[in-house]
């Protein structure tokens, strides 16, 4: 028995690379319908505070997340712009992540396809074009952000847009949403929410999203999701079931592994050690 | 975009995944291939959005409006470059301290702000009177557990007097407050590493559908098929070396 534990704890480690990939494409190959039943409180309060405001709010989503935290950001970010499309508020778009841009353009081309087709650009939402230097365009949105802004990301003038009649800085907006896999919404926290009283909420990677809690707890931060798990909640709470939820199965199943290696790991040591 | 150059990109970037996937298995060409190619697309990604979006916008096109104003700021920005010039890299110190100068007064008040005086402030306000009056006992239990935790992390964190007695009691909970927070973020990292791995797999069965030609299959297949060449014709060199 203790050579047969010996040999187990030596395992190759690229046979639970294998397992793990089984695990995590199996629900996608055969969905197991997985139920996402605890919500988190902190992606209610963002979902309570898009529900409060009232219709033709401006809001400003900031997408701040490039490929590499796309499976987790992109649900995301889908998700809070059907709400906010859907309670028919206005929505400005803007990155200041260089690496973002192209997947704005792709959910600028969702927009009329599947998120919100109904909705007409100019009017109902624009998308900002890319600026550098965080700091400055932040200071700039909280006092004019025509200064800051002239034109949208395809050279259109934004002053006498629809979306924007009434709009000179974040101010004038009901919410600011950063979604972003960097330390951005640290930025909009201090440069625009604190400075210039701008409810601002949230959307992180899993990894950062513990460091938020003291935000959360103070009020700095209105609301925030975290994850491909925040993602999934978000989803639930909207009632549309997409790339958020489905993680669900994957992700349990990958967690179940997880724990059971860890268990029967330290069970191994314990009998190596004691018995 | 047409449908020839969608079918191409699905090839690229499953290719591309299960290029980086297969160092899991071992080092290999492909891997590092497309290690640099990562590093010079995402640099050349950047580079376009900026002279686009930036450059171009707001410096190229006011330049030729007659707006010349926008030219001290270039300058200041142009003159950082001057640092890979070792006879002129002193013109660098101009932008550097302008960057410097908006720079700390931006960030030193505001730090000071939101991470120090409204997170004491934060710890407190479940006690104010105001609040302990028409708060119920969760609340006031929750708010307890924070100020309790953010005292006793303070006193670890506190080097100027001897951990003894009650302070290295409090110095005790304070760690243990500490590993509930690297638990937390771990249990979170753990999470995140799976999604973004789920992601990639997601893309990945999407490109093993016919409208891509089966492009995740073909490419494993033949990357096998490279391991296992690989495999026989490294061990025919080493017993060949071996014999001489």
């Amino acid at each position: 028995m203790k050579t047969y534990i010996e040999k187990l704890l030596k395992i190759d480690r690229r046979l639970i690379f294998l397992a793990l990939t089984l695990l995590l494409v199996f629900p996608i190959i055969r969905p197991l319908g997985l139920p996402n039943v605890n919500l988190g409180t902190e992606v209610i309060s963002l979902y309570n505070k898009i529900e409060s405001l009232p219709p033709r709010t401006f809001i400003l989503i900031s997408l701040d997340y490039d490929p590499a935290t796309r499976p987790e950001l992109h649900p995301q970010a889908v998700a809070i712009l059907r709400h906010a499309m859907r309670k028919d508020l206005r929505v400005g778009m803007l990155t200041l992540n260089a690496g973002a841009t192209g997947l704005i353009e792709e959910l600028g081309e969702r927009i009329p396809r599947d998120i919100a087709p109904g909705k007409v650009y100019g009017k109902d939402y624009v998308i900002l074009p890319y600026q550098p230097n965080p700091v400055a365009v932040l200071t700039q949105l909280g006092m004019d952000l025509h200064q800051m802004y002239d034109k949208d990301r395809n050279g259109a003038p934004i002053k006498d847009m629809e979306v924007f009649k009434g709009i000179k800085s974040v101010r004038d907006m009901g919410l600011g949403i950063c979604i972003t896999g960097t330390a951005l919404l640290d930025y909009w926290i201090a440069y625009t929410g604190d400075k210039f009283k701008f409810p601002m909420a949230g959307g992180v990677t899993a990894v950062s999203q513990a460091g938020y809690g003291p935000y959360l707890q103070t009020g700095q931060l209105k609301g925030l999701v975290g994850g491909m798990k925040g993602a999934a909640d978000y989803e639930t709470l909207i009632g549309v079931k997409e790339k958020g939820t489905s993680g669900i199965d994957a992700l349990s199943l990958a967690h179940l592994m997880v724990v059971t290696l860890i268990v029967l790991a330290n069970l191994m040591m314990l009998w190596l050690k004691y018995l | 975009m047409s449908e020839t150059w969608m079918i191409f990109g699905g090839w690229v970037a499953a290719g591309l995944t299960l290029f980086l996937f297969s160092f899991l298995y071992k080092d290999n060409p492909f891997f590092k291939a497309t290690e640099h190619l990562y590093l010079g697309a995402g640099m050349g990604w950047v580079f376009q959005t900026v002279l686009y979006q930036t450059w171009i916008p707001k410096v190229w096109e006011p330049l030729r409006a007659g707006d010349f104003y926008v030219l001290i700021p270039t300058v200041l920005g142009l003159s950082l470059v001057t640092q890979f010039f070792p006879r002129i890299s002193w013109v660098s110190r101009y932008g550097f301290t302008f960057i410097m100068g908006y720079g700390s007064g931006l960030v030193i008040p505001l730090t000071l702000s939101t991470d120090f005086l409204k997170q004491i402030g934060g710890t407190i306000s479940p006690f104010l009177v105001s609040e302990v009056s028409r708060a119920t006992f969760w609340p006031l239990l929750n708010g307890a557990i924070v100020a309790a935790g953010f005292v006793c992390v303070l006193v670890y964190f506190f080097f100027s007097v001897e951990h003894k007695g009650a302070i290295k009691k409090a110095s005790t909970v304070g760690i243990y407050f500490l590993m509930l927070y690297f638990g937390a973020a771990f249990g979170n990292t753990v999470m995140g590493r799976f999604s973004l791995l789920y992601g990639r797999f997601d893309d990945l069965y999407k490109y093993s559908g016919a409208k891509y030609f089966y492009a995740t299959h073909v490419i494993l297949a033949a990357l096998v098929l490279y391991f296992v060449i690989s495999h026989f014709t490294s061990r025919k060199k080493e017993a060949e070396e071996e014999a001489a």
